[in-house]
Parts: structure tokens; C-alpha cells; sequence
């Protein structure tokens, strides 16, 4: 657990404060997604709970124990870190890129290397053919992969991930969140991820702190943040597909009619399952030419969807 | 023709004599860099981490180097703990690796890429581990130019040492230029080249088993 209470950076030879008396908490093992416009102070705040920033005041704890208690370069080795410019090292092999900290930890050297066999396999990239390879010879993002795989080695409990998959197209940006997705739901890592993209915001957080010029704005889930935006700042943020931004984090479960009788939903002319986002519904009725989907649990019907109630929630959301 | 034919008969009537030059002038120009290189180095690294040293040191260096040679060698001669032969040559020699060395160490250690520093301190790397793992294999190649620029200059320099004792080189070109004899000049110039190349050599051999692959493809940008 990470908690910031009061935390303000004023940086030398400046007046604003980078970050202004931030004060929230993450949870174990969630993601937590700061979100805003360049020079906001997200990258400040991440650097402060490494220390890498000291902040001017306010306190930092981690599982209770204030930061500044602890050596800085043994603290650091417990938190893995993704920065910015990945900033990999271009002299060493990817090998020894990715054992970086387990080196620093002293790890017997064949636990190393089958420890980073293990990593590069985990971020999709191919063990045999990668690890003797020096970074320039990596796109750049099989390159964001050994920087995310290099902040995992050492299996630290916490993550701070800045703007992480940024320097890559949209393509290669949604399957490596994809994929990062699905290995938090192994890992279960407590996590701090930095980007200035609302939907990946949306796509990755548990929990989101939109901020601006150093300031907390809003802090909430992604369907908080959605559902009853704190200001025209978040809402412009968010865009103006707020309504089918919520769809997507919907479940169809959530929004079904459950049927007097089966019959009913059976004679749906398609089904979608209930954990599938109302969004999906919505896809599936269309190629249907459908105004209701059926909705499936494992191979039983349990309910429908329909495009008025769709419309409804849409309307309740929305506030008009 | 004629000149390139004499040229290797003078070679060939006095190897003995040339031999002995070679080898004056290889162990002057080895002395000096291996002095050069642990002071200069040192040094470099001092005013890399006292960065407001930085300044007037390279000055300093800069200075020393405009030197004429011919009157550095001179005034140390008139030292009397340094007088005439190798001290003066050497010292003399030592000043003028300074700027080329000095430079490039602060240069390549500075100019090491700020994000990969970064990332070695967020992964809790200490700042000596920094220094040594980061900074110094990554500034390899700037180094490395600076070193092979300073062991050309030296080779070249120390023909001039012959004026304060020395007998290298330096002896056949000045004994060619009294006389009149274009073979000797030529023929000092050609061993000094040639010596100058072979450390060349030497040196590019060994930055290459030390600079990494890894950035051997961006050398070629300084
Ligand atoms: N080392 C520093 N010295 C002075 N100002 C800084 C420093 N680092 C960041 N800043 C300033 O602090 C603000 C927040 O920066 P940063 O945290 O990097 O923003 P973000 O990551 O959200 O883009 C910016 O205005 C930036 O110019
Ligand atoms: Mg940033």
C-alpha cells in the first residue's frame, strides 16, 4: 500500500509547485492511473515515491513505513521502474539489461539468467533470439518490453510505470496493454501508471487521479470518473463519447431485463455473454439488425438487453 | 622513382641507426602516454564530478597546448632538476597529451545519454555503480578519439625532442634538413608515420575490446 499525504514539490528557481498537496492512497495490488496533460507533475509524483524527487514537504509511506526512513538505492531496488525514455543501458546485452537489479541484489548468477529467460518470455519477447542483442538493434517497442520486463525482475510488489507504452503506434500500444492486463491479473503488483491518454487511463486503472497543473482534479474509478465527471476540465478530458466510453466498462449483466419466462429470450435472434460490455451488445445488435440481444451465462439464457433500456442508462449518465 | 629508390637505400644502408631511433622514439612516445593516460584520466574524471573545476582546467590544457613546442622543450631544459634529454622531452610531451585526453574523458563522460543515468539510479544503482557500470563504459568511445589524437600528436612531437638530447627520429629529419638530404627527411617522415599508424592500430585494436558492441554503431558519430 502507497500513500501520499500532502505531498508538495516546488522545484529550485520556481514558484508554482510541480505537485501541490496531493494526498490519496493506492491499494495493494491495483493499478492506479494518474492521468493529465503534459507537465502536470505525473512524472514528479512517480519520482517522489522513489525518491529520485524529494518532496518539499508532505509525507510518502509505503505499507506504513515512511519512505524517507529508507536507504534510497535499497528502496529503489523494491520498486521496479518504467521511466519515461525507457533509458535502457546501450552498452549492455538485453540480458543484462533486464538482470540489471538482480545484480544489484547479489542473485546467483544461474538464477539470474533463468530469471531473465523467464521475463523475456512473459513481455512476448523471444528468450533465445533477444537476450544477446544490444537495445539499438530492438524497435522501439520490443524495446518498451525490456524496459517493462527490466522493473520486473527483481519481482518488486510495486511498480511505477511511466508512460510505458508510449513511444509506440496505437496497435502495438493496445496489445501491450492487452498483454500487461492479463499478466497484472498473475502478478497482481501494486502499480503507479503515469500516462496523458484518458482512454488507457480508462482501459488500466482500477482507480484514476486526473491531474492539472500540479493539482488533484478528481480521483475515482473509471466508472466514478465517467458516471459524475467533478468538472468541465475532467469532462473535457474525457471527451465527448463519454456516454459510449461508459458502455465499454459496463457489463450487459448490469443492464438487462430479467424475463418473466425463458421463452422470451430465447426467440432473441443473438446472444452476447453477461460479463461482455454493453458496448459489444450494442456491436452484436447492429450486425444482427437486431433491437435486443440475449444474454448468456456459460450456456444459459439469463436475461435480454435491449436498445431502449441502452438509451435510458445512456440518458441517466449523461444527466440529459 | 628515383627519390622512392634512394629513400629505401638510405633506409637500408643505415637500419642499424634507424633501428635505434625507432626504438629511442617508441619508448619516449610509450612513456609518455602511459603517464599521459593515468594522469589525464584521473583528471577528467576529477573535473567530471567537480564540474566547477571543469572550466579552467580544459582552459588550462588549451593553453599549455598552443604552446609552440620547440620553446616548451627549451624552457624545461632550463630547469636544472629537469635539463637536457628524456625528463624534459617527457614532461613537455605530457603537457601537450592534456587537452586532447582531459577534454574527451570530461566530454564522453558527459555526455552520456541523462535517461540512461537516470534509469541506472531509479533501478538503485549507487552513484559509484553509476560512475563505473553507466558513465565510463558508455563514454569508451569519445575517450578513445581523444586517446588516439594524443598518441598521433605525441609521435609526431617527439621528433622535436631531438633538439633537447633525444636521439629518435627527430635526429634523421634534422640531420637531413642541415645537410641538405632529401632521403633522410623522407625517410624519418615515412618511420614516423608508420609509427604513428602502428599505435594508431594498436589503440583502435584496443577500443575495440573495450568499448562495447553496443555502442560501437554510434562511435562513428563523434
Ligand atoms: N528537475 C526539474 N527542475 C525544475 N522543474 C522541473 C523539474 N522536473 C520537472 N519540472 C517541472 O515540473 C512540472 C511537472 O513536470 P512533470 O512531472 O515532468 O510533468 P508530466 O510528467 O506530467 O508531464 C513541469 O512544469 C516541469 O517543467
Ligand atoms: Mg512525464
Amino acid at each position: 500500500m502507497i500513500q501520499l499525504e500532502q505531498v508538495k514539490k516546488i522545484f529550485p528557481q520556481t514558484t508554482v509547485p510541480a505537485v501541490d498537496e496531493i494526498t490519496f492512497s493506492i491499494n495493494k495490488g491495483n493499478i492506479c492511473v494518474f492521468v493529465g496533460p503534459s507537465g502536470c507533475g505525473k512524472t514528479t509524483i512517480l519520482r517522489m515515491i522513489n525518491r529520485l524527487v524529494e518532496p518539499t514537504s508532505g509525507n510518502i509511506y509505503i505499507d506504513g513505513e515512511n519512505i524517507l526512513h529508507v536507504n534510497s538505492d535499497e528502496l529503489r531496488r523494491r520498486i521496479g521502474y518504467v521511466i519515461q525514455q525507457v533509458g535502457l543501458l546501450p552498452h549492455r546485452t538485453i540480458e543484462q539489461n533486464v538482470g540489471l537489479v538482480p545484480r544489484l541484489l547479489k542473485w546467483p548468477e544461474a538464477r539470474i539468467k533463468a530469471r531473465v529467460m523467464e521475463l523475456l518470455e512473459v513481455v512476448g519477447l523471444d528468450p533465445s533470439e533477444t537476450a544477446w542483442k544490444y537495445p539499438y538493434q530492438l524497435s522501439g517497442g520490443q524495446m518498451q518490453r525490456v524496459g517493462v520486463a527490466r522493473a520486473l525482475a527483481a519481482d518488486p510488489p510495486i511498480m511505477l510505470m511511466d508512460e510505458p507504452f508510449g513511444a509506440v503506434d496505437p496497435i502495438v500500444r493496445g496489445r501491450l496493454q492487452d498483454e500487461f492486463l492479463r499478466l497484472q491479473q498473475e502478478v497482481k503488483k501494486t502499480i503507479c501508471f503515469v500516462t496523458h491518454d484518458i482512454n488507457e487511463a480508462l482501459k488500466m486503472g482500477d482507480y484514476i487521479v486526473v491531474m492539472n497543473k500540479g493539482k488533484l482534479v478528481q480521483k475515482g474509478t473509471p466508472m466514478e470518473l465517467l458516471s459524475e465527471p467533478a468538472n468541465d476540465f475532467v469532462k473535457d478530458l474525457i471527451g465527448d463519447d463519454r456516454g459510449v466510453k461508459l458502455l465499454d466498462l459496463t457489463r450487459a449483466e448490469s443492464l438487462m431485463m430479467v424475463p418473466e419466462s425463458y421463452p422470451v429470450a430465447r426467440d432473441c435472434p443473438c446472444f452476447i455473454d453477461a460479463i461482455q460490455p454493453v458496448k459489444m451488445a450494442l456491436e452484436v445488435m447492429m450486425k444482427n439488425d437486431s433491437d435486443v440481444v440475449g444474454v448468456r451465462r456459460g450456456d444459459k439464457v439469463i436475461g435480454t438487453l435491449s436498445w431502449t433500456e441502452i438509451k435510458k442508462h445512456i440518458h441517466r449518465i449523461s444527466g440529459d | 622513382m628515383e627519390v622512392i629508390r634512394d629513400v629505401f637505400l638510405f633506409i637500408f644502408n643505415n637500419s642499424n641507426r634507424i633501428l635505434e631511433y625507432t626504438v629511442n622514439h617508441l619508448s619516449l612516445v610509450l612513456t609518455v602516454l602511459a603517464f599521459s593516460l593515468v594522469l589525464w584520466i584521473s583528471v577528467g574524471l576529477i573535473i567530471s564530478k567537480y564540474d566547477r573545476f571543469a572550466t579552467s582546467v580544459i582552459g588550462l590544457a588549451n593553453i599549455l597546448f598552443v604552446i609552440p613546442s620547440i620553446s616548451l622543450f627549451g624552457l624545461f631544459v632550463t630547469i636544472p632538476q629537469l635539463g637536457l634529454g628524456r625528463k624534459s622531452a617527457a614532461l613537455a610531451l605530457i603537457l601537450y597529451a592534456m587537452m586532447p585526453l582531459v577534454r574527451n574523458v570530461y566530454r564522453g563522460l558527459k555526455s552520456v545519454d541523462k535517461s540512461v543515468i537516470d534509469a541506472g539510479r531509479g533501478m538503485g544503482m549507487s552513484t559509484t555503480q553509476i560512475l563505473y557500470q553507466i558513465q565510463i563504459p558508455m563514454a569508451w568511445p569519445v575517450v578513445f578519439a581523444g586517446i588516439r589524437v594524443a598518441v598521433v600528436m605525441i609521435t609526431g612531437m617527439a621528433t622535436v625532442a631531438t633538439f633537447i638530447g633525444e636521439r629518435n627520429i627527430g635526429r634523421l629529419i634534422h640531420h637531413g634538413i642541415t645537410r641538405g638530404n632529401a632521403e633522410m627527411i623522407i625517410a624519418g617522415a615515412l618511420v614516423v608515420s608508420l609509427i604513428a599508424l602502428f599505435l594508431d592500430y594498436l589503440m583502435g585494436l584496443l577500443e575495440k575490446r573495450v568499448t562495447s558492441p553496443g555502442l560501437r554503431h554510434s562511435s562513428e558519430n563523434y
